[in-house]
């Protein structure tokens, strides 16, 4: 048994040889020249140099030394650097390799010619492999093809709903003139109301007071000059105290006073807590504020209150600016100062933290320990954007073999493609934005019989109020009052829908309107304890729990709308403001999948949808079967 | 309203600093208070307030016994006020003589308290073998001496001297020049280990730290003094200029000395005295006037070292013998002994070949390892590994080993994965080994302590620990946490660490996969000054303030037998490490830390490779790119280019960085990166023979300029260029946009431009005009440099490819070569197994000469492809070949075949001799 299979061995190998050798020396001149070449290496004896560099003869072609620096006369071996292999791969698609493959002991091609020094043995896998290609291939273009259609249908919708929006912003620009004149009519209509009731009312006071002063003549007081002798005495005690916290610095005093005589009139006890607020407000909305934005409004805040303060001094807010825009490399730095008071372990922590940049207070307690209670909430900020930012750098992610590329690779027919590879939790959902909180009423305010409703009632009104008429008919006034105000209401709303419609239609949504359906829309994925937001035309953000971290705002389509960008995210500690890259890819379903972290704080993610199944594409992809079809052998076996 | 105006402007203007100061801290962030100075360490201080002439021991009984001259120094007992109870015993000194002119001085105390440290390990055993059995002492008065000193002999052409009072030891030529001296400026000093005194407080204190010093003061400190020396070098590791600038004296700012404790230094700075991570107590003097001689002093203490500046004794009012120009160093170590080493040169490479027989040469590294190296903190899972894989494939630029830093770990527990990045360890190394490459995992020594790590429980069972000073296993933070030190001082311990790495041990692991060694200063992050305490006690009660610059070695030394012992001894390990002692070379590479994305750090890894070749270790390189912070891309190409001529040749980048694989700057970029890296694969073959140049002489890869051109003195202080060998001059472009540079060509032959073939002369130099496509890289006239032009994946694929002779000739039509060719992983090279061929082009021939001696089991098929001719006079158009009586043709070819537009040069087409043959090219 032992004999006969070493004796099948032995076969095997010598005809492996054989054919070898024969493919050696048939085809060794014209090795690795593209078909649609050969003409070029055939049509004569001396032969150019592609990049016109030199000429060598046909002796020197596949000579296995180098003659033309592009590599033209060494197609079929490694000798020129510059030089491209092709490999047929008959059942398979061909291959153009780097010149650094051939004979270098590593099968490239499935049929193995790249290899034919006899070192290595390939054996040919191409037909097995083309089948998987051809299979891989067909889904793909059988999911381009549905995604063509969905796509055409979007196409169509994008247009109808466009049209739609342009025709409701037509629509309401009309309706807006109507309304504004109307208003205009109600206004004036009111004032004229007003001011008759004003003359009324003056004349009656008139009235009143001549009574009056027949009366109280003899009784009079003074009130006015002890007001001013008050504050007088209270910005004297300012003054001192002021000067107390700075202590009495000779430039500052008179700046100081200066100050007083500006401001003296502002509620003092308000101003601090002002600022605090801010801070605080920054820090809630932004969730992280060390961008050079929200130091920049900070100083704002800062300067504001150095000019509104009276009893809290520069002195008092320093600290306070301090610790709202602590980052925590300061705090390493701060506390490296005097690192004798921290235990062991803090001691450890904080050194690590030099290098891993992780925080290092919310595991050792408080090593930086803040002053005024007010800023807590400054502090947690970016603990917690940092938290987050060096567990999603560890975060698992789904298998993706082009996670980092730059480049689209749905040209390559490797691709691992279709949406069923897919089967993250994506989902998307349409977001409420405030502009279409408005939509119901607007839609209401869109009923062309609604509008007339007003025409009509305004110019009844107009027409039965007679503002000449003394005293005025206090009804009437109020009907007047009432329309206008409905009105001019009604007209502002229309106004805001008018600019964000505006807003809408001045977005790129594509060479086609492929990508109308996005707007508004949101696209969700989880990973692990991660929701991703992708909403286009607007942001991107990462969600743990109730905190959000923004990985984005809305910036442009990229690479022919192949990618869209998000840009200028929440500021990442040592690192870049964060910004989010979507790959798009065909597929059937709006999805997003596979978001990653390749780079510090610069995220990339993936979306499958139709709006890129290009009809195009779809003819490429269905060229390329046809091809890897008639490739294949008659008879495949051969050996 | 103008003054609020002020006052705005003030607030603006404070918030404005804020910002910049938070801004500009990372670059800034070196901590300086966090290490200790010269005045915050006693030793050091009390040693640098001694006055010249203040040592009151006189060498008696000089006598030779068993091969040795030994003595006793003791007190003098005229006019000495007051003697402090520690200077009462006498100290025995000895000195050795061993072969090749090496004098070894040793003193200790004659009978003390406690044993001192001495470093074990670390002189190779064979040294022993090479010691002159001294037969008999001369005597002689010296400058009227009172005493005569005694005088024996050394080698052929030098004699040392000891000459007794005042006590001097010195190595002299023959009856002349002094080369090297000890104690010339009557700095010694002996603290001998004593009693603690009433009251006495031992402890020392820095910044909150406490160590106890339950052994009190015993440090050591001298003046050693180099004669006919322009300037002294070596002593790394530090990040600073290659000629070390005095510390003291006049004209000279105030300066900490040059300090050896290792050190795990955050964000270091570019220019400083300070030492980071490594310490070779070696330094070199070179001088146009004598040469080279070099002084060694095997000690693993702290040591801090003045380089005293002309006229520093100004006051002293000694006399040394002044015909002779000398540099002045003061030696201060806190423990240990004096066993110092005297080398007398006289050339560099003689220095550098007789340290070597002390310390030894620098291991052998596979060929991959010479190759170049991907790294990041972190590739992150399997799939981003096999992502960059099949990039660097996809973008045909080669590279041969991927690194995984500590985040592979489960836990930074090390010899585990994190089964959720790394669910496949094995088979993500079958797939990189099938393409030729190889794998690199981090393994730390500080051990997570966590009952449930296997390491941990063993190391504690066994009790392998360093034990803190109360006698408990040392735990100290780092990167795990809580972790604990192994003891590497013990020969057990190191052996069970080496069983460790054997493939079913280390799980997960192929026998594609080798090991980094990171943090083994040790880096203890709340340790005093991020390292162990001193107080920290190791094998047999040394204190690790004795060893503390050594714990690196030991461990780099126990992680390279567990590869050898991995591979049945039958695979070179490669273990690189970031601490270094003397000796380090023995056990693999190194490279210069944690260094940053700036120019000045691109310009100083240049002195950095240069001292730490001069001082044995060969194998090194600094992080492509800068570890900290985000290089330009004019940066990171500028470092690519000079970097594929570091003898470790590495891209490496810290977590927080973008990512930098040469593929991500647009194609221009990516074309000059693959270029360079092109540049340093085409080169390979050169590089390998010149790695075992140094395993057989001790002579580095990377040489300062002088090494090559001893007499030339402007080459002396020249730090931004470097030799790669004898035939290759490198230089750096160190800054933003460059157009011109001027780069010195040495000697009196011509230099070849690499890349356009143009010759420029030598001994002057010269302004190029420069691009971003290339640095400025020369080949030597007179010299052949073997290359393999074809491009492959890794070098794993290039074992078979033919060569590329390029031929320099010198003004004489003539120019030499060599090429070491081996089997490129096993030890079977030191059985002779390989191919040594001395290239030698002489009176129009080619000749290829055997090196090798006797029989050699290896061969190899690979032919010469091409032979380059530059520099040839005359207009020859054919070559014969014997003994095989072809011919070949002569025709304009290119200089480098991927470049387009490059320059043409004469070209020996298709010789095919083979390089294991001996052959004879004529040219006619």
């Amino acid at each position: 048994m032992k004999h006969k299979m070493s004796f099948i061995a032995t076969v095997l190998c010598v005809l492996c040889l054989l054919s070898q050798s024969i493919l050696r020396s048939a085809a060794n001149q014209f090795l690795g020249i593209a078909p649609e070449d050969e003409k070029y290496y055939k049509s004569s004896e001396v032969i150019k140099c592609k990049d016109g560099s030199k000429k060598f003869s046909r002796a020197q072609l596949n000579d296995d030394f180098c003659d033309c620096s592009d590599g033209t006369d060494e197609p079929g071996t490694s000798a020129c650097p510059g030089g491209k292999f092709y490999c047929r791969n008959v059942g398979h698609a061909p291959l153009q390799l780097f010149s650094s493959r051939v004979n270098d002991g590593i099968c490239d091609c499935c049929d193995g010619s790249d290899e034919y020094d006899g070192k290595v043995s390939c054996p040919n896998t191409c037909w097995e492999a083309g089948k998987v290609a051809r299979d891989k291939l067909k889904k793909k273009i059988a999911t381009y093809q549905e995604g063509v259609a969905i796509r055409k249908q979007e196409v169509e919708q994008a247009k109808v709903a466009m049209a739609k929006d342009e025709a409701e912003l037509s629509k309401l620009q009309s309706d807006q003139k109507t309304l504004k004149r109307l208003v205009e009519q109600l206004r004036e209509r009111k004032e004229q109301i007003e001011k008759a009731e004003e003359r009324e009312r003056l004349q009656k006071e008139k009235e009143e007071q001549e009574k009056k002063e027949a009366e109280e003549k003899a009784k009079q007081e003074n009130s006015g000059g002890e007001d001013q002798e008050k504050t007088k005495a209270e910005e004297e005690a300012k003054k001192e105290k002021s000067e107390d916290v700075e202590d009495g610095s000779a430039e500052d005093k008179p700046i100081e006073s200066q100050h007083d005589d500006n401001v003296g009139n502002l509620d003092d006890s308000h101003s601090y807590q002002d600022t605090a607020e801010k801070h605080d407000d920054l820090g809630t909305k932004d969730g992280s504020i060390d961008t050079p934005e929200h130091i920049g409004s900070l100083v704002d805040g800062v300067q504001q209150e150095a000019v509104k303060q009276k009893k809290e001094s520069v002195a008092t807010s320093e600290p306070d600016f301090d610790g709202g825009s602590k980052v925590p490399h300061d705090e390493g730095d701060d506390a490296s100062e005097n690192t004798e008071s921290l235990s062991k372990e803090e001691l450890g922590r904080l050194v690590a933290s030099r290098w891993t940049g992780e925080d290092t207070t919310k595991e050792s307690g408080e090593v930086d320990v803040t002053k005024d209670s007010d800023h807590e909430d400054h502090e947690e900020l970016p603990k917690e954007t940092h938290d987050e930012q060096s567990d999603g750098y560890a975060s698992e992610t789904d298998d993706d073999n082009q996670k980092y590329d730059d480049e689209d690779h749905e040209d390559e027919a490797d691709d691992d493609f279709g949406v069923e590879d897919h089967s993250d939790s994506g989902s998307s959902y349409k977001y409420e934005s405030d502009t279409d909180s408005d939509l119901s009423d607007v839609t209401t305010l869109s009923n062309p019989s609604w509008l007339e409703k007003i025409q009509n009632t305004v110019r009844n009104i107009l027409h039965v109020v007679n503002i000449f008429q003394t005293p005025v008919n206090q009804s009437e006034a109020a009907s007047v009052r009432k329309e206008y105000d409905e009105s001019s209401a009604k007209l502002s709303k229309i106004e805001s829908r008018i600019s964000s419609l505006t807003q809408k239609l001045k977005h790129d949504f594509g060479p086609d309107k492929e990508f109308y359906s996005f707007y508004g829309r949101c696209f969700e994925s989880k990973q692990n304890k991660y929701v991703y937001k992708v909403c286009p035309y607007k942001q991107a953000s990462q969600e743990e729990g109730h905190s959000t971290t923004r990985l984005g705002s809305w910036d442009k389509f990229e690479d022919s709308y192949k990618v869209m960008i998000f840009a200028n995210g929440d500021k990442c500690w040592n690192g870049p403001d964060r910004s989010l890259k979507v790959r798009l890819r065909c597929g059937l379903k709006n999805e997003v999948a596979d978001v990653d972290e390749p780079s510090r704080c610069e995220y990339v993610a993936l979306l499958s949808t139709p709006a890129i199944c290009l009809e195009e594409k779809l003819q490429e992809l269905q060229h390329k079967l046809d091809l890897m079809n008639k490739e294949q052998p008659h008879a495949h076996d051969e050996l | 309203m103008k003054k609020t105006q002020t006052m705005k402007n003030l607030t603006l203007l404070l918030l404005l600093l804020l910002l910049l100061t938070c801004h500009l801290s990372p670059v800034l962030s070196w901590k300086k208070d966090e290490f200790r100075n010269c005045n915050q360490t006693p030793f050091c201080k009390r040693a640098r307030a001694r006055n010249p002439g203040s040592t009151s021991l006189t060498a008696q009984d000089a006598a030779i016994s068993d091969g040795e001259l030994t003595a006793k120094l003791v007190l003098k007992r005229i006019e000495q006020q007051e003697t402090t109870p520690d200077q009462i015993k006498p100290l025995l000194l000895t000195l050795s003589a061993y072969q090749d002119g090496i004098l070894r001085l040793r003193i200790d105390e004659l009978d003390p308290p406690r044993k001192r440290f001495e470093v074990p390990d670390v002189v190779l055993p064979e040294f022993e073998g090479k010691k002159l059995w001294l037969q008999r002492l001369s005597t002689e008065t010296i400058d009227g001496d009172a005493a005569p000193s005694s005088v024996v002999f050394l080698s052929d052409g030098y004699e040392a001297v000891l000459r007794h009072d005042p006590f001097e030891v010195y190595v002299r030529e023959k009856r002349g020049n002094r080369v090297i001296s000890v104690n010339s400026n009557g700095l010694f000093d002996f603290e001998q280990l004593r009693e603690k005194g009433e009251g006495e407080d031992w402890e020392e204190r820095f910044r909150g730290h406490t160590d106890k010093r339950p052994y009190g003061p015993q440090s050591i400190s001298f003046d050693v003094s180099f004669y006919g020396a322009d300037h002294v070098y070596g002593i790394p590791e530090r990040a600073s200029s290659f000629a070390l600038k005095p510390t003291r004296g006049p004209g000279v700012e105030e300066s900490e000395p040059y300090r050896l404790f290792n050190l795990d230094v955050f964000e270091y700075i570019h220019d400083s005295p300070f030492g980071l991570y490594g310490s070779i107590p070696f330094m070199i003097s070179h001088g146009k006037a004598r040469g080279t001689s070099g002084f060694f002093w095997l000690n693993a203490a702290e040591m801090q070292i003045d380089v005293l500046g002309n006229g520093w004794d100004a006051e002293a009012g000694i006399a040394l013998p002044s015909s002779q120009s000398r540099i002045d160093t003061f030696w201060m170590s806190e423990a240990g002994i004096v066993d110092a080493f005297f080398f007398v040169g006289p050339g560099p490479k003689d220095v550098a070949r007789q340290y070597a027989s002390v310390t030894g040469t620098p291991a052998m590294p596979q060929l991959f390892a010479v190759a170049y190296h991907q790294c990041r903190w972190n590739y992150r899972d399997e799939e981003d590994v096999e992502q960059v894989d099949s990039k660097f494939d996809e973008h045909d630029i080669p590279y041969d080993v991927l690194w995984l830093d500590i985040e592979h770990t489960d836990g930074k527990r090390y010899f585990t994965w994190d089964r959720m990045l790394f669910p496949h360890p094995e088979e993500m190394q079958r797939k990189l080994a099938a393409k030729g490459r190889h794998m690199v995992t981090i393994v730390d020594p500080h051990i997570k302590r966590d009952d449930s790590y296997f390491l941990h429980r063993e190391a504690t069972e066994k009790g392998y620990y360093v034990k803190d000073a109360n006698g408990n296993d040392y735990d100290g933070w780092c990167w795990p946490g809580s972790s604990s030190y192994l003891d590497m001082l013990r020969p057990e311990v190191r052996s069970w660490w080496a069983t460790k790495f054997s493939t079913e041990n280390y799980v997960g692991s192929t026998p594609s996969l080798y090991i980094w060694n990171d943090m083994n200063e040790p880096s203890v992050f709340n340790g005093p000054e991020v390292t162990m305490p001193r107080d920290a006690v190791h094998r047999g009660d040394a204190e690790h303030r004795e060893v503390h610059n050594a714990y690196g070695y030991y461990f780099h030394m126990a992680t390279a037998d567990g590869l050898v012992q991995r591979g049945d001894g039958k695979d070179r390990p490669f273990v690189l490490s970031r601490a270094v002692f003397a000796g380090s070379q023995r056990h693999g590479a190194i490279w210069t830390g944690d260094n940053t994305a700036e120019w000045d750090h691109l310009r100083v890894s240049v002195p950095m490779i240069l001292t730490l070749g001069l001082t044995g270790i060969s194998f090194s390189g600094a992080d492509v790119g800068g570890f900290f912070g985000n290089p330009e891309p004019e940066l990171l190409v500028r470092w690519y280019q000079l970097g594929a001529y570091y003898p470790f040749f590495r891209g490496h980048a810290h977590h927080d960085t973008k990512r930098r694989e040469p593929w991500l700057f647009g194609e221009k970029n990516t074309q000059r990166m693959r270029e360079a890296i092109h540049t340093r694969y085409m080169l390979l073959p050169y590089f390998y023979t010149l790695f075992r140049e140094a395993n057989t002489s001790g002579v580095p890869v990377a040489r300062p300029l002088w090494m090559e051109f001893p007499s030339e003195e402007a080459t002396f202080t020249n730090d931004e260029a470097l030799m790669i060998g004898s035939s290759l001059l490198v230089q750096g472009i160190y800054t933003e946009h460059a157009k011109h540079t001027s780069v010195y060509l040495p000697g009196k032959e011509s230099w070849y431009d690499v890349k356009t073939g143009a010759a420029y002369k030598g001994g002057k130099t010269h302004k190029l005009d420069v691009n971003e496509e290339g640095i400025p890289a020369f080949q030597r006239a007179g010299t052949i440099i073997p290359r393999k032009d074809r491009f492959r994946r890794s070098s794993t694929q290039m074992v078979n490819d033919p060569y590329t002779l390029v031929i320099a000739l010198n003004s004489s039509q003539a120019a030499e070569g060599e090429l070491y060719v081996d089997d490129g992983k096993s030890f079977e090279f030191q059985q002779g197994s390989y191919i040594h061929r001395r290239f030698v082009f002489a009176d129009g021939k080619l000749t290829s000469l055997n090196l090798a001696p006797g029989q050699t089991q290896f061969s190899s098929e690979c032919v010469i492809e091409r032979i380059i001719l530059q520099g040839l006079s005359t207009g020859q158009k054919s070559a014969l070949i014997e003994p095989a009586n072809q011919k070949a043709e002569i025709e304009q070819g290119p200089l480098l075949l991927h470049s387009r537009q490059g320059p043409t040069v004469l070209t020996i087409r298709k010789p095919n001799v083979r390089i294991a043959d001996d052959w004879v090219i004529k040219i006619f």
